[in-house]
């Protein structure tokens, strides 16, 4: 929902009057313009783990995604003179994310990586190695492991169809953001998001028929909705 | 319709952009393909299990932020405060500064040699025509050289010599006139200036102390900073 640039100067940049919590990413981006610090915050509590879980999932390094996910931020706040509203802040969020996931990859894949001494399968075509049920029936697979294994299979989805598949399935952009923040055509949006999507499920393929994993799933559903109804 | 337009389809079901005239025939396909029902299904598990292993923030996150932030802005406002100090330099910083040297030196060898050179009112340049007959002069010296009789002089000096190429053909006009010296620089003997030199190394020195002083009290100021957000740090933890 974006508005017009005339309604967009309406924005009394004086005083944040209400709550915080009711204004809109672009009227508060607004009071950033205008030094105010509390809509900064307020910014950073909505961003941070929408960016953390984007970056993490692209980069894998927990740390690293730290690090990216506040130098996104400052960014934000240090540039915030510079958004102007002819895109949704969302957009705009992520578009400096995305900027610095892609350098932070790119530099990485220039440097020289250790090459392991003992053969290892073909890593494209290998699938996620699922909890050996059989060795140990008893152990639940816990919220982490089942987190790690996903973790896993994302990151083996080419860069180039994670980038959209993500901000899609876990940031919730629309294909019209996704095409603004990399660029790409609408069609090429919509293919490579069909197309991480099938990557995906032959990734996971293993975990989707193991019915302990299925019940974690739901346990972790379950322990979430009742979080979601206590706040 | 056939499985892979079927399964482009229920992507984009998922995102609820399947163009409406599709429906229907998807619904069809999905009736008779078993196949395509499981991919569905499959489509959705992974969506959940997405959702479901979202990764946690790290602890501290907003305090670590915060500091961060902090420091991006102190370092801005440093820039701002002392825009002298000196930056780290970079690799071809030394190239940089041996060419503008360079440049200096050349600038200041062709003003002394123009304005501050001997008063000399006689022919600038000194030059044995060979413009007449290059050739000549050519085969004279055995070579394209000049002969050492033939040297250019330069105000009294020895510019040219065995080692100097000169061009067949060239010569030099001799210029004439009186000399262009102009009165530059410090007297050295006038106490005026010296004066000013001197109060002027004072002001110096007193404005280096106090920057100094100032960006003493400034670190002092971060480190205190620092320690008492650690401290908070650890009290969170």
């Amino acid at each position: 929902m974006n508005l017009s640039r005339d309604e967009h100067q309406q924005v009394n940049p004086s005083a944040i009057t209400g709550d915080l919590r009711e204004i809109r990413d672009e009227d508060l981006i607004v009071h950033v313009q205008n030094g105010r610090r509390k809509a900064f915050d307020e910014i950073v509590s909505r961003y941070k783990g929408r960016l953390f879980s984007f970056i993490l999932r692209m980069v894998k390094d927990p740390d690293l995604a730290e690090e990216l996910t506040q130098e996104t931020l400052i960014r934000v706040f240090v540039h915030a003179g510079k958004y102007r509203e002819i895109a949704k802040f969302s957009t705009w969020v992520f578009t400096i994310a995305t900027n610095l996931v892609r350098n932070k990859m790119r530099q990485r894949s220039r440097r020289p990586r250790l090459v392991s001494l003992n053969p290892a399968p073909d890593e494209g075509e290998m699938p996620v190695d699922p909890p050996d049920h059989e060795a140990d029936s008893s152990s639940e697979v816990e919220r982490e492991e089942l987190a790690r294994l996903i973790q896993e299979a994302t990151s083996q989805i080419p860069e180039k169809y994670r980038i959209p598949f993500l901000l899609r399935e876990v940031d919730q952009l629309s294909y019209e953001e996704i095409q603004q923040v990399t660029g790409l055509k609408l069609g090429t949006v919509r293919s490579r998001i069909n197309r991480a999507r099938n990557r995906f499920r032959q990734l996971i393929k293993p975990l989707l028929r193991n019915e302990t994993l299925l019940m974690e799933l739901e346990r972790i559903e379950a322990r979430a909705e009742a979080e979601k109804g206590n706040n | 319709m056939r499985c892979n337009k079927a399964r482009e389809f229920l992507s984009m079901e998922m995102d609820g952009m399947v163009p409406p005239d599709s429906t229907v025939e998807l619904e069809q396909h999905l009736e008779t393909c078993a196949d395509c029902q499981e991919y569905r299904s499959d489509l959705l598990l992974g969506k959940r299990l997405l959702a479901a292993t979202e990764p946690e923030l790290p602890e501290n996150f907003d305090w670590k932020l915060q500091l961060r932030l902090s420091q991006t802005l102190r370092e801005a406002a440093g820039d701002a405060a002392f825009p002298w100090e000196e930056k780290p330099s970079d690799a071809w910083a030394w190239l940089r500064n041996f060419g503008t040297a360079a440049a200096v030196g050349m600038a200041a060898i062709l003003t002394f040699a123009i304005f501050v050179g001997p008063n000399d009112t006689s022919d600038h340049f000194v030059a044995d025509s060979v413009g007449a007959n290059p050739a000549a002069a050519v085969a004279e010296g055995g070579n394209d050289r000049l002969p050492l009789s033939r040297q250019i002089r330069f105000n009294g000096l020895q510019v040219g010599g065995p080692m100097q190429r000169q061009a067949p053909g060239m010569s030099l006009t001799p210029v004439t006139g009186s000399r262009l010296g102009l009165d530059r620089g410090w007297s050295g003997g006038n106490l005026e200036d010296l004066r000013i030199i001197n109060r002027l190394r004072a002001e110096n020195r007193q404005l280096t102390s106090a920057l100094l002083k100032s960006q003493l009290q400034l670190r002092l100021r971060q480190a205190q900073l620092d320690t008492s957000a650690q401290k908070a740090l650890d009290l969170e933890k």
